[in-house]
């Protein structure tokens, strides 16, 4: 009753709008079907004189003679009539196939465009078809603002970090909650195996099991609007990625074939220095350590320990021996249609990669069948089953033996590689960096990872009345990873022990089952309400196996089982973690001018104590579609324009904690451990958790507000974005006394704030017969604060404290080199006013620089003309530091006898008094007295860059052409991926895009890629 | 059709009845089990004890580098030029650095022996009848180590008892209860001693199963507490009880020297005759490289060689000086020995499949021996034909072919028995608390370290290590050491 009330008093409004006129014009709005269009602005040309249709689709206007009426509605294309005489004007509306909003996928179910409160972001498959490499996260770079997407590592099949709207946790986990076709699934790479093999997460992606082609569109929520109906797993925002699927017609058979070169995007990485260089650095180091009188002397000792290099034949460039110029390859095949009963998406799919180290590969085999049954007008069942498997050969990274990118600055070019029995070299075992040789291992020693997975998705929906649909689906996600290392016996770390075999597995099962009942109706035709309710369960499942031997008896022979020795001792563990969740959401709009929604979530968790397992999220969304309304009906500029805004709280139950040797399911828990506690055969326990039943998720506040505008005939959208995101109760381990036998405890003790803003703009620019050209962009603004922490806590390079950002960076202040007699100087404290030698007297300070950047985004451009469409994305960040991890062993000036060094400390070390040097002087165990030389901001250069992503010209073949062969479509491209960077830090000698919290670690460079494309349709 | 369709949507509405249980949230971790659940049976205290000797175990205390540090800071060891694990505190370097990590192992690592050992000593458990002896067994175990960790940490991180007349410098904190919030202060060296010999009397009051009844020397017994409590009395230059308590031991019949046939090889297959006490390291415990003996080998990290200094303190036939391999890789140079020749610590020989299976000594009867003689050379009245005897105990049975020390006494018998114990005791753990307890300047003559720490005058700050700086950190009751 109230509803039509209020209707009524919008219909005598806009009849008293329409008297007071003279003449009165009327007459009926209808679609082409015939069926009448309410809500429909009518507004006379140049003024402000407007009327809406009202539910049967009438309308009266006054009017002049010479008036235009116009007549505009959404989904519609506007139509201008002029009046002339008539009095009754019946006006039929095209519907616009251009203005029909996007239907989006959003949380358990779709939206409209326009129906949006929160932030959603999506990328279509053509832009993931860009991506290089066999992971789709990277096709999120730039896409949108406030997403931050790093890879990290330019290994084949390597992982990336994504970071929504900035850092939100310190200690749980700050990626974002992916799931595929609606099934949550595990995507971190850190922790899942019990091997070494992912390098702690950065080499492996278990969402590299997805071949991208067969992703319709990967949809990003960042507000709490989107997210909170993911309640305790929305903090961190949720990708959501949805498969393709069949259309009703004839099958469509797609095949794409391309084949992709790869070398290292970066052009000023570190060069080794050469024998000569080395030879000369080790005499010069030995003098001035006062190890020898006089170089003569050193080079004695030179010949003893490097007899090859002395007698000219060894001068190694480990970096050349160990990179390679990669190559990819991929074939997809996929079939596509259906009738009214089935639709059907049939793929299958090979991609393969040899990375830019030697011996560094990824081949992926994936298949896919997607269906859906139209059993009656009612009952809807379908299944979503993909099968893929990945064989990956990996390398060790990071600050470690045999990780190719340290070695090959730190090996000696003096070593060779081969012996004079045609080895890999091994006899520098007894004195140099463990008798390994970088390229030998990546040639005799083994580091493999084979991962299946089965994702499936069925469902049964059936609409009980119109509107009213009860769904069931019924997931599960089964995970099964192989890893295999093994070191020989020969030379390297595992000679020690007689060489050294691992096989860890995993198997994981996650289940999950996902009932909903969603009512969507119109009312009034005026009040579109959708209302969901539903009921989610799920577990998952791990189980590791992981065992180790030592002490191989032949050189050819690598299995576990041949191993004499087990160590450690064999590891197994299965470890549950449930999930039981209640949500509804609701959304509601006003003849598509005035929306709301509102969303819950209530969320059970095992991974808490009994007492505070249960919470509840919830989130409010408003949205107002100004345009809509008749007064803006004038502004012709503008086509659409609208507000949203939003507020939730939502939570992160993802710990990560990975100071605690166990399984992270249980953290709340105050035990004794049992893993592999035993002591001369008799097993036991220690008091191993110190737990907290008080421990809680981090529950986050999020605010967003926006405004949409399209305008200028359509050619020119954008958006405006503010938010505040509000973490509290972050999960902090809080330090204890040792004393007590534990270092900290698990505790909720910190708050921290994001805000920023975002701005996306998109337009096509221009438009002169067949050229068209599309020009957009993106930028970020974000902040990032620690709000509240008792006690400030040192963390590597970086110190968290309140008050400030929480990636600034708190390191000893370096002072460069004495030009006197070149050793090293430190600024005592932050003032800067005194240098000293002794950096025992130096203090570390704040220095006003982060890892966190001041603005990043992307901007790109698409031209087309007939057939060619050039496209290109070009990703930038400012105002970041970043640190360089291995630059205190790699640039630690003899630090550690006797590792070589690169041809940038080479040619820039101190030699002679009165010399201004960037490096100090070369000295062989060049201590001074100190122990280490890290956290010194010696290390830390700018990170700012602009880098072109990718740069794609294409090509369709013309009808003309292929019709006769009875093919549909056919393309053919060139892509090139990360061809130029820019950076603004010279000395800046690593990429600056491979650190998602500034700490560079040695890894595999970016690459860049020239890859060519041929699609076929048939 | 209908009837059907009436079916479907009972089934799925069914379907949101179902839902889990309490159950469902309720899961068991596969490898822990609840504080409160444990130490509730006999079974449990004997893993609780287990648990504490794996604790030992661990690289960073008696697996390593509780037994490697004191030695690399005294002047047994020189540095390979690879040296990199631990080179800090050879080169009294990184000692001094308060973020070394290993500064913060030891006190972590030590404190969770006391922690296990304080649970077992405080939990309120009625024995079984018939099964008090074994419950006791196992208290006074606990005690025992609470006692070797306490001593232990007092020794890194404090300088030796007599460095104050009254021992009321700087300890470490005495812990002897769970407070998570515990922020203590540091007891005075005195006031850790008082508890360390208070632990051990309780421990010998409690312990009645022997090594015998045991079966091997992997655990503490009323012997092994008696045998620590005489070493603890020799660092307090408690002579007489020093002596008593040795005595004891060595009267109690259950122990004797290995002959010196055999002793290269004690290490290597444990539970020897003369083994009192040591961490007892098995297939299934491998450590790899990481334990003690691949700090020394060349099939290890190999980062520490033998200095000529202690290579010259053996005579010609002396079975320990066979203890040393020839590695030609270091032959001349610097890190050779005198004749020119590279020579590795092989102590700890275990190689190939058996890597790090040695056992680590903590208390064998030859020490127990060369207590003795140091107490009865040094008590107030001193007994040089008692210390002479059993100098000699251990020096002939290292050099049958070699002859008695006789005619020693005062300073020169003190000085041979140092000496001796150099010779005997090498890469066990001895070398710094031996030269700062008796007062000695370090003096390095075949040093590779850096010139300024080859001779380090006594006293010195740097003969303890540094406070590391998460300690302070966490808390603020916590006192640096003096220079750090």
């Amino acid at each position: 009753m109230k509803r039509k009330l209020l209707l009524a008093s919008f219909l005598f409004i806009a009849i008293q709008l329409v008297y007071g006129q003279g003449r009165v014009v009327s007459g009926k709005v209808t679609a082409e079907d015939g069926s009448s269009v309410p809500g429909v602005n009518v507004l006379v040309k140049g003024t402000s004189t407007g009327a809406i249709t009202d539910l049967d689709g009438n309308y009266r206007i006054n009017v002049t003679d010479d008036a235009v009426l116009v007549f505009s509605f959404i989904g519609f294309e506007t139509q201008e009539v002029a009046v002339g005489s008539r009095s009754i004007i019946d006006v039929s509306l095209a519907e616009s196939l251009q203005q029909l909003s996007e239907v989006i996928v959003v949380g358990y179910g779709t939206s409209r465009k326009e129906q949006l409160t929160g932030s959603i972001a999506v990328v279509e498959a053509d832009k993931i078809a860009q991506i290089p490499t066999p992971t789709f996260q990277e096709a999120l770079q730039g896409s949108t603002p406030g997403l931050q997407v790093v890879a990290q590592d330019g290994a084949p099949g390597a992982g990336v970090a994504i970071r929504v709207r900035g850092i939100g946790s310190i200690n749980a986990s700050n990626d974002p909650l992916y799931v595929i076709d609606g099934i949550p699934i595990t995507a971190a790479a850190d922790g899942i195996s019990t091997s070494d093999f992912d390098n702690d997460g950065r080499s492996a992606n278990p969402l590299a099991a997805l071949s991208s082609n067969d992703i319709e569109s990967i949809v990003v929520l960042k507000d709490a609007a989107s997210t909170a109906i993911y309640g305790s797993r929305g903090a961190n925002g949720v990708v959501l990625i949805t498969t393709k699927s069949g259309k009703k017609g004839q099958a469509k058979v797609d095949i794409n074939t391309r084949i992709g070169f790869s070398d290292f995007a970066f052009n000023n990485l570190l060069e080794p220095i050469n024998e000569a260089q080395y030879r000369q650095l080790y005499v010069e180091g030995k003098v001035n350590a006062g190890d020898f009188a006089t170089e003569a002397e050193a080079l004695d000792l030179y010949e003893q320990q490097f007899p090859e290099a002395f007698a000219g034949e060894a001068d190694t460039d480990w970096l050349e021996e160990m990179t390679q110029i990669g190559v990819t390859q991929q074939y997809d095949v996929s079939v596509s249609g259906g009738t009214d009963n089935l639709t059907y998406y049939v793929s299958g799919g090979y991609f393969g990669q040899e990375g830019t180290v030697v011996n560094n590969k990824f081949e992926r085999y994936s298949t896919r069948i997607n269906l859906t049954v139209r059993a009656t007008d009612k009952l809807t069942i379908s299944n979503n089953l993909s099968l893929s498997y990945f064989d990956q050969r990996g390398i060790t990274d990071g600050t470690r033996w045999q990780a190719p990118f340290y070695l090959a600055y730190l090996m000696s070019p003096a070593v060779p590689v081969f012996d004079d029995q045609g080895r890999y070299y091994g006899d520098h075992a007894s004195f140099y960096m463990g008798g390994n040789n970088p390229v030998g291992h990546l040639h005799d020693d083994k580091r493999e990872r084979e991962q299946s997975r089965i994702i499936d998705n069925f469902s049964v929906a059936y609409e009980v009345i119109d509107g009213l649909t009860v769904k069931s689906a019924w997931s599960f996600d089964i995970l099964n990873i192989d890893d295999f290392i093994y070191g020989n016996p020969r030379y390297g770390d595992q000679r020690n022990v007689g060489g050294q075999s691992q096989e860890a597995t995993v198997d994981q099962l996650n289940w999950l089952g996902t009932q909903t009942v969603n009512y969507s109706t119109t009312l009034a035709d005026m009040h579109n309400l959708d209302v969901l309710v539903g009921y989610e369960a799920q577990k998952i499942t791990t189980d590791q196996v992981d065992v180790v031997r030592e002490g191989l008896p032949h050189p050819t022979i690598t299995g576990v089982s041949a191993g004499a020795n087990p160590d450690p001792p064999s590891f197994t563990s299965r470890s549950e973690s449930s999930f039981s969740s209640y949500f509804s959401r609701i959304n509601y709009d006003y003849n598509q001018k005035y929306f709301a929604s509102f969303s819950v979530r209530a969320d059970g968790s095992s991974r808490f104590g009994p007492d505070e397992r249960w919470g509840t999220f919830w989130s409010v969304g408003g949205g107002y579609a100004i345009s809509e309304e008749s007064f803006m009906q004038g502004v012709a500029v503008v086509d659409y324009l609208k507000l949203r805004i939003s507020y939730g709280v939502t939570g992160n139950a993802s710990l990560d904690d990975d100071n605690v040797d166990t399984d992270n399911n249980y953290i709340w828990a105050q035990a004794y451990g049992f893993n592999n506690i035993a002591y001369d055969g008799v097993p036991g326990g220690i008091p191993q958790l110190i737990g907290n039943r008080l421990l809680t998720w981090e529950s986050q506040e999020n605010f967003n507000v926006a405004v949409d505008f399209t305008g200028f005939n359509r050619r020119l959208n954008g958006t405006i974005e503010y938010f505040v995101r509000t973490s509290s109760d972050l999960i902090l381990n809080r330090p204890l006394s040792r004393t007590t036998g534990f270092e900290s405890q698990p505790s909720n003790i910190g708050d921290m704030e994001n805000r920023g803003w975002e701005i996306s703009a998109n337009g096509d620019v221009l438009e002169i017969s067949d050229f068209t050209l599309n020009i957009g962009g993106n930028i970020t603004f974000i902040e990032n604060e620690i709000t509240r922490l008792d006690e400030p806590i040192v963390d590597g390079t970086k110190r968290r404290e309140e008050g400030r950002d929480f990636q600034e960076y708190y390191l000893y202040g370096w002072a460069g080199v004495d030009p006197a007699d070149g050793s090293k100087l430190w600024y005592t404290d932050e003032t800067k006013t005194e240098v000293t030698k002794d950096r025992s007297d130096a203090e570390r300070f704040y220095d006003g620089k982060s890892a966190t950047p001041d603005f990043f985004g992307a901007f790109n451009l698409v031209a087309s003309w007939r057939a060619f469409t050039l496209s290109t994305q070009f990703n930038y960040q400012f105002g970041n530091y970043v640190y360089d991890s291995p630059g205190w062993v790699i640039h630690g000036d003899g630090r550690f006898t006797p590792r070589s060094t690169s041809k940038w400390a080479f040619e820039n070390r101190w030699t002679t008094p009165g010399q201004e040097a960037l490096f100090p002087q070369h000295k062989w165990g060049n201590r001074d007295g100190v122990s280490t030389q890290q956290n010194q901001d010696r290390y830390l250069f700018e990170g700012d860059y602009i880098r072109m992503r990718t740069l794609s010209l294409s090509y369709d073949l013309p009808t003309s052409l292929i019709g006769r062969a009875k093919v549909r479509n056919a393309r053919v491209s060139i892509l090139l991926n990360n061809y130029f960077t820019w950076v603004k830090d010279d000395d800046l000698h690593f990429d600056p895009e491979q650190t998602i919290n500034g700490n560079y670690n040695t890894v595999t460079p970016i690459n860049k890629t020239i890859t060519f494309a041929l699609n076929v349709g048939i | 059709m209908k009837v059907l369709n009436k079916y479907i949507v009972l089934v799925i509405l069914a379907m949101f009845g179902y839902s889990c249980g309490d159950d469902f949230l309720d899961l068991k971790p596969p490898l822990n089990v609840a504080d409160d659940q444990f130490l509730l049976t006999l079974d449990d205290y004997n893993g609780a004890i287990a648990g504490a000797y794996d604790l030992l175990q661990d690289p960073d205390l008696y697996g390593r580098y509780f037994i490697l540090i004191p030695d690399i800071m005294g002047n047994d060891v020189k540095q390979n030029a690879s040296a990199n694990r631990g080179a800090d505190w050879a080169a009294y370097g990184g000692g001094a650095t308060t973020t070394q990590q290993e500064n913060r192992e030891f006190i972590e690592r030590y404190y969770q022996v006391i922690n296990a050992a304080n649970a077992i000593i405080n939990r309120e458990f009625t024995p079984p009848s018939g099964f008090e002896d074994q419950y006791n067994q196992v208290v006074g175990e606990a005690h025992a180590l609470r006692a070797l960790a306490h001593f232990d940490l007092v020794r890194l991180f404090g300088q030796h008892y007599t460095f104050t007349t009254d021992a009321s410098h700087l300890g470490m904190p005495v812990v002897l209860e769970f407070d998570p919030e515990a922020r203590p202060v540091r007891n005075t060296v005195g006031e850790v001693y008082n508890q360390v010999v208070q632990d051990l009397q309780d421990a010998i009051g409690l312990m009645t199963i022997d090594k015998s009844d045991k079966g091997n020397a992997g655990s503490v017994t009323r012997e092994a507490a008696q045998a620590l409590l005489s070493r603890v009395y020799l660092y307090m230059e408690d002579w007489d009880n020093a002596e008593t308590q040795a005595t004891s031991v060595i009267n109690s019949g259950i122990y004797s020297l290995v002959d010196s046939a055999g002793y290269p090889n004690q290490f290597l297959d444990g539970n020897s005759p003369e083994s009192i006490f040591e961490i007892v390291f098995s297939a299934t415990d491998n450590v790899g490289s990481d334990h003690i003996g691949g700090m020394y080998k060349s099939t290890g990290y190999g980062d520490y060689l033998p200095s000529q200094d202690l290579l010259d303190l053996f005579q010609a036939g002396d079975v320990r000086s066979t203890m040393f391999s020839l590695d030609p890789n270091l032959d001349g140079g610097i890190y050779a020995s005198a004749d020119g020749l590279g020579r590795r610590v092989d102590k700890y020989p275990s190689s190939g499949a058996s890597i790090a299976t040695d056992n680590v000594p903590v208390i064998r009867l030859s020490e127990v021996y060369l207590i003795r003689a140091e107490a009865r050379a040094k008590k107030a009245s001193p007994d040089d034909v008692g210390a002479l005897a059993d100098l000699n105990m251990v020096h002939m049975r290292s050099v049958p072919s070699g002859t008695p020390y006789a005619g020693l006494s005062g300073q020169a018998l003190i000085d041979e028995i140092l000496r001796e114990r150099k010779r005997e005791l090498c890469f066990e753990g001895h070398g710094i608390f031996d030269i700062t307890r008796n007062g000695l300047d370090l003096v390095r003559v075949d040093c590779t370290a850096p010139a300024e720490v080859c001779t380090v005058t006594y006293p010195d700050d740097r003969f303890i290590l540094a406070i590391h700086q998460d300690e302070l950190d966490a808390n603020p009751n916590m006192v640096q050491n003096p220079s750090y």
